[in-house]
């Protein structure tokens, strides 16, 4: 049952893997996050589901945005969900 | 289709921008060098990035022995080197990194771009000039259907390349290779899509390597040359890159502290070697 509800997450990371070998690799730079955006979006719908992984992601991808600071910032010490 | 939806607004805005450039508009290029326009302004927005990138980058000039010694203090654990290089960065308030967010930007205009270029005939009018520097025929039609289509996606993924030469700063030696090798890749996808699209990935392509010799200009690769050289051969080279100062200084010990994690990295080296 778990796994199950597993699929629309494992979905989402999915399209994230299809991002990072089609449009970004045409968008090369990397991220003044660690771990990257793209990876944080995985890590977040792998441990907290599609739609909260979604908003973390989203999330994320606004903050890296050219007035922020970057830094370290892993997926599980997000304090929008708990 | 969702993503279409989302994106109608976007597709609203280049039409009218496509307009305004365009044979009937204000400005009134032909429709190919109108997307050539569309997309050096798209790129003009996001100089600004590009110029505190560079002040970025310079300012990062400073700190490079530390990040030397950084690297090769996690010379083995990436994750740990990583994190400790971002921490660094943002302590001393520089990163060499750009953000996602605009960057992320440019796929809408980019898909709006498609979506635009698939109805072509909402936007253009039927007398319209469509061809392109008398090479390509008809700009809105597939890539393989000219041999100019080819061309053009010659000159695609030479500028890929170029580009990815330029930005890619800060990626490891796998992810550089996949970048060079997937260009070539995208070539058989690319083919199907509308000669438009592939002009404004050449011309974006293009405006990044300019941006990057710019940048390349602006921020010299290895100014921190003399510490990385000490090591070796310290007497000698601090007198070539000080001059007459270190002469008179005898400044082997002022260099001892960049030069001490040079000499941990050298054995390193050798242990991951074997």
């Amino acid at each position: 049952m778990t796994t199950i509800l597993k699929v629309p997450a494992y979905l989402g990371v999915g399209l994230v893997y299809l991002y990072r070998y089609t449009f970004g690799v045409l968008m090369p730079g990397g991220c003044k996050y660690h771990p990257s955006c793209s990876q944080y979006a995985i890590d977040a719908l792998r441990r907290y589901g599609l739609v909260r992984g979604i908003v973390l992601a989203g999330w994320r991808l606004l903050r890296c945005n050219p007035w922020s600071k970057g830094g370290v910032d892993y997926a599980e010490q997000q304090r929008l969900f708990r | 289709m969702i993503v279409a939806h989302i994106l109608t607004p976007l597709e609203n805005i280049l039409s009218a921008i496509l307009d305004w450039l365009g044979p009937q508009g204000t400005v009134g290029l032909t429709w190919a060098w109108s997307i050539v326009a569309l997309t050096v302004i798209v790129r003009l927005l996001m100089v600004p990035l590009a110029v505190k990138q560079i002040h970025s980058m310079q300012a990062m000039q400073a700190h490079m022995p530390e990040m030397k010694a950084i690297q090769q203090r996690y010379k083995n654990d990436k994750q740990k080197r990583n994190e400790e290089l971002m921490k660094f960065y943002r302590d001393n308030n520089v990163n060499p990194a750009a953000p996602c967010l605009p960057l992320l930007f440019q796929f809408p205009v980019f898909i709006a771009l498609y979506l635009v270029l698939r109805h072509p005939d909402d936007l253009m009018h039927a007398g319209d000039q469509r061809s392109w520097l008398y090479i390509v025929p008809d700009i809105t039609e597939h890539a393989n259907a000219h041999w100019s289509g080819y061309v053009l996606l010659v000159i695609y993924v030479a500028s890929q390349l170029a580009s990815t030469y330029f930005m890619s700063t800060t990626m490891d030696r796998t992810q550089r290779t996949l970048m060079m090798i997937l260009p070539v890749a995208f070539v058989p996808v690319l083919v199907n899509f509308p000669v438009g699209l592939v002009l404004y990935w050449v011309t974006t392509n293009l405006w990044t390597v300019g941006q990057g010799v710019i940048t390349r200009r602006l921020v010299p690769k290895k100014p921190p040359a003399p510490p990385k050289r000490s090591s070796r051969t310290p007497p000698k080279s601090e007198v070539e890159a000080d001059g007459a100062k270190a002469v008179d200084d005898s400044a082997p010990e002022q260099q001892a502290v960049p030069a001490a994690p040079k000499r941990v990295r050298r054995k390193k080296k050798k242990k991951a070697r074997r």
